[in-house]
C-alpha cells in the first residue's frame, strides 16, 4: 500500500549544536477507494505488459541451443570453463584464420575444426601465470592445484602444470577474481560431458614457462624456445585424480594418435 | 411484466433461430426407428468423449505455448511440427508411469478421486450450446443444474486430499474446498443477474435473449460487473492462478494431488484444463451471446454481414478470447494470500454482487434497456 511520504528539512539542537536533519513525516494512508482504484490499474498495467511480450516476437529469449551452436553468443557474464588467457594476440589471430580456413575446407564449424588442430606454433600459448598459488589459495573446493618448476633460463619459479578439476569446481570466479596477473578466465566452453569421469581433471597450460613478457624481453629466438615446454591436456600425472576407477584401463590422452592423423590429412587438403 | 415482455419478444423475433438438441432429436425419432434414437444416444457419447479428449490435447497445448510467449520464451518445439505432438508424448509418458498409492492412504476412495474430479466437467460439456443444432440436452433449469453439478467438482479435491493421507494433500484440499465453496457463491449471483434479465434458466433460452445484443452490454453496467466478477469467481472456481493456493506449490508440493502419478494425475490435470473450457463457455454464452453473432440494433446490413459467420464459429471465437483472458491472467498476476482470498470473496465480491442484483433488479423493473427488445 502507497503511504505519501514527505521529507522535510528541520533544525534540531543535538549537545547543544544545531543539526540539520531530514524528518520523513507520514502522511494519511490513502482511502479504500484510492487503494482499490490503485490495485485495478496495477493489475492492468501488469497485464498490459505480458501482452507486450506476447505479441513481440524480439522479445523472446530462448535460443534453439544445438542448431545455433556454430553461432552461440554468449552473454558477457557467462561463466564457462575455467581457461587459460593467452595474451599473444598476433599469433591468436593466425590461429583463427588458420581454423576458418580450415573449417571452410573440411566443411565443418570452427570448433569441430580447431579439435583437428595440434597447432605447431608455440608462441600461441604464451600466459601470463606467474605460478604463484594465488587461485589454488582462493578456491573453495579445492579445484585447483599449481604445480611450479624451477626455470632453467630465468632459474626462478614458473608454472609448470595448472591442474584444474572441473568436476568439483562451482564456477564461483573467485579463481579469477583473486589473480594478480589476469592469466585464468572463465570464458571456456560448457559442453563437458565425458564417459570417463578422470576426463574432468586436465592442465588449463599449454607451455611451462615463465610470464610472457619474461619470455618476450628475451630477444634470441633459441633461448626463447629453450624457456617454454609443451604441456598438454591430460599429459603426466595429474595428482588431483584421487579416484581411480575400478576395472577401467589407465587414463590415455585422446586425441593423441587419433588427432595426429586427422590432423595431417587436414594440412594435406590445405596444401 | 418484463418477464412476459422478454418472452414475447424473443417469440417474436427468434424465427430464424430453431436450436434443436440431440435429445430433442432421439425423442422425435423414437416413434420413427428406435435404432435412430439409439444412433443419437451413441453420437453424443461419443461426441463428448472425442471433445474431451481433443479439448484435453488442445487446451494443453496452447496453454503451453501462450505461457512461453508471455514469458519471452517458444515454448514446445521439438515433438513434431511446431511441438504440436508434445501433448500426446506427455500423455503417453504418463500412462506407462506407475499408479502408486501411498501404503497408508485410502486406498478405494484414492483411486475413485480423479473420476469424480473430471465426472464434473464431462456432464456440463453435455449442456453447452456450441451452436443452435450442436447440444446434447437444453435443461429448463440449466443454470441451476450447472450450479449445483459444479459445486460438485470441490467432492473429487477433498476426497483426494483426505484420501491420500498426506498433510500437504489434506491442507491443499481444504483451502479448495474454503476457495470453491466460498467463491461459487459470488459466481452463482453473476448468473443470477443474467438470469433476471433474461428470464428463463435454459442455456439456449439465454442465447435466444440475446439476439438483440449481448448481456455484458445490454445489462448496462449491471451486466458488465456481473461479467467482472464470474470471470474472477471462477477463475477461483477453476484452481487457477491468481488464485491456485490449494496447490501453491512454494507452500504444498502440489496440493491436493501431491501423491498421484500416471495416469490418475493427468485425470486432474485433464479436469482442470476441461473445467477451463467449461466455465470459458459459459461465460461466453451468458454474457456474450452464446452462438449468437454480433448485432447492433438498426444496422440491418451489418446484421445481416454477421449473419453469414456460422453460429459454431462465434461460440468458438468468443470461448476462445474468454480461455485467453484466463491464461493472461494466469500468466501475469501473482497468487493471493490465503486471507487475501478470503478477503477478496467476503468483503469485495460477495457485496458487490448483492449491490448489482439489486441494480440489475431495477433495470429490469423498469425496462431500461439500452437496446429494447421488441423493434
Amino acid at each position: 500500500m502507497i503511504h505519501a511520504i514527505k521529507v522535510a528539512q528541520e533544525e534540531r539542537l543535538f549537545a547543544g549544536k544545531s543539526v540539520s536533519v531530514a524528518v520523513i513525516t507520514r502522511g494519511r494512508p490513502p482511502g479504500y477507494l484510492r487503494v482499490a482504484f490503485s490495485a485495478v490499474t496495477g493489475l492492468l498495467r501488469g497485464l498490459w505488459l505480458t501482452l507486450g511480450y506476447l505479441w513481440s516476437p524480439e522479445a523472446i529469449v530462448t535460443r534453439q541451443y544445438p542448431e545455433n551452436r556454430a553461432t552461440l553468443q554468449l552473454t558477457e557474464r557467462f561463466r564457462g570453463n575455467l581457461r587459460f588467457k593467452f595474451p599473444n594476440e598476433k599469433a591468436q589471430e593466425d590461429h583463427a584464420a588458420f581454423i576458418e580456413q580450415l573449417a571452410h575446407e573440411t566443411q565443418t564449424h570452427a570448433h569441430v575444426a580447431a579439435d583437428l588442430v595440434r597447432e605447431e606454433n608455440e608462441t600461441r600459448w604464451y600466459h601470463n601465470c606467474t605460478g604463484c598459488g594465488k587461485c589454488q589459495e582462493a578456491c573453495p573446493n579445492a579445484s585447483i592445484k599449481v604445480f611450479t618448476r624451477q626455470g632453467e633460463i630465468l632459474e626462478d619459479r614458473e608454472v609448470d602444470r595448472f591442474v584444474w578439476r572441473l568436476d568439483s569446481c562451482m564456477f564461483c570466479n573467485a579463481c579469477v577474481q583473486a589473480c594478480p596477473w589476469d592469466a585464468i578466465e572463465m570464458t571456456g566452453g560448457f559442453e563437458n560431458a565425458v564417459y570417463d569421469r578422470r576426463l574432468l581433471v586436465y592442465n588449463l597450460n599449454r607451455l611451462a614457462g615463465p610470464r610472457i613478457n619474461y619470455i618476450e624481453e628475451e630477444e634470441n629466438p633459441d633461448v626463447r624456445k629453450r624457456m617454454v615446454e609443451r604441456r598438454d591436456r591430460y599429459g603426466g600425472e595429474v595428482p588431483l585424480n584421487g579416484f581411480a576407477l575400478p576395472n577401467l584401463p589407465p587414463v590415455t590422452t585422446p586425441m593423441e594418435s587419433g588427432s595426429r592423423a586427422i590432423d595431417a590429412d587436414a594440412q594435406a587438403r590445405l596444401t | 411484466m418484463q418477464f412476459v415482455h422478454t418472452m414475447a419478444a424473443a417469440a417474436a423475433t427468434n424465427t430464424t433461430w430453431t436450436p434443436q438438441t440431440l435429445a430433442d432429436r432421439a425423442v422425435d425419432s423414437v416413434p420413427h426407428s428406435l435404432w435412430l434414437t439409439a444412433g443419437y444416444f451413441l453420437l453424443a457419447v461419443v461426441g463428448v468423449a472425442a471433445l474431451l479428449s481433443f479439448l484435453g490435447m488442445a487446451l494443453i497445448y496452447i496453454e503451453r505455448k501462450i505461457a512461453a510467449h508471455f514469458q519471452c520464451r517458444l515454448g514446445p518445439t521439438r515433438v513434431g511440427p511446431f511441438g504440436l505432438l508434445q501433448t500426446l508424448a506427455d500423455t503417453l509418458k504418463l500412462v506407462f508411469k506407475e499408479d502408486f498409492v501411498p501404503p497408508k492412504a485410502d486406498r478405494s476412495l484414492h483411486m475413485l478421486a480423479p473420476f469424480l474430479a473430471l465426472l464434473v466437467p464431462v456432464v456440463l460439456l453435455a449442456l453447452i450450446p456450441y451452436s443452435p443444432n450442436v447440444q446434447v440436452a437444453d435443461l429448463n433449469i440449466g443454470i441451476l443444474f450447472i450450479t449445483a453439478i459444479g459445486g460438485f467438482g470441490v467432492m473429487g479435491i477433498l476426497i483426494a486430499g483426505w484420501s491420500s493421507n498426506n498433510k500437504w494433500s489434506m491442507i491443499g484440499a481444504m483451502r479448495a474446498g474454503a476457495q470453491i465453496i466460498s467463491y461459487e457463491l459470488s459466481a452463482t449471483l453473476a448468473l443470477l443477474v443474467v438470469v433476471l434479465f433474461s428470464g428463463t434458466m435454459s442455456l439456449t433460452g439465454i442465447v435466444l435473449s440475446q439476439q438483440e445484443g449481448w448481456w455484458i452490454w445490454r445489462g448496462h453496467a449491471a451486466g458488465f460487473v456481473a461479467f467482472l466478477i464470474y470471470l474472477v469467481a471462477s477463475t477461483a472456481d477453476l484452481n487457477r492462478t491468481p488464485f491456485d493456493i490449494p496447490e501453491g506449490e512454494s507452500e504444498l508440493t502440489a496440493g491436493f494431488h501431491t501423491e498421484y502419478s500416471g495416469l490418475r494425475f493427468a485425470f486432474f490435470f485433464l479436469a482442470e484444463f476441461i473445467n477451463m473450457f467449461t466455465v470459458s463457455a459459459l461465460t461466453a454464452t451468458l454474457f456474450l451471446g452464446g452462438w449468437m453473432p454480433f448485432h447492433v440494433g438498426d444496422w440491418t446490413g451489418f446484421n445481416a454481414a454477421m449473419d453469414t459467420i456460422p453460429p459454431g464459429i462465434w461460440f468458438l471465437a468468443k470461448t476462445t478470447a474468454v480461455i485467453f483472458v484466463i491464461m493472461w491472467f494466469r500468466w501475469t498476476f501473482p497468487r493471493l494470500r490465503v486471507d487475501q482470498l478470503m478477503h477478496l470473496e467476503w468483503k469485495v465480491l460477495l457485496p458487490l454482487g448483492f449491490a448489482n442484483l439489486f441494480v440489475a433488479a431495477v433495470v429490469v423493473l423498469t425496462e431500461l434497456y439500452p437496446f429494447p427488445l421488441g423493434k
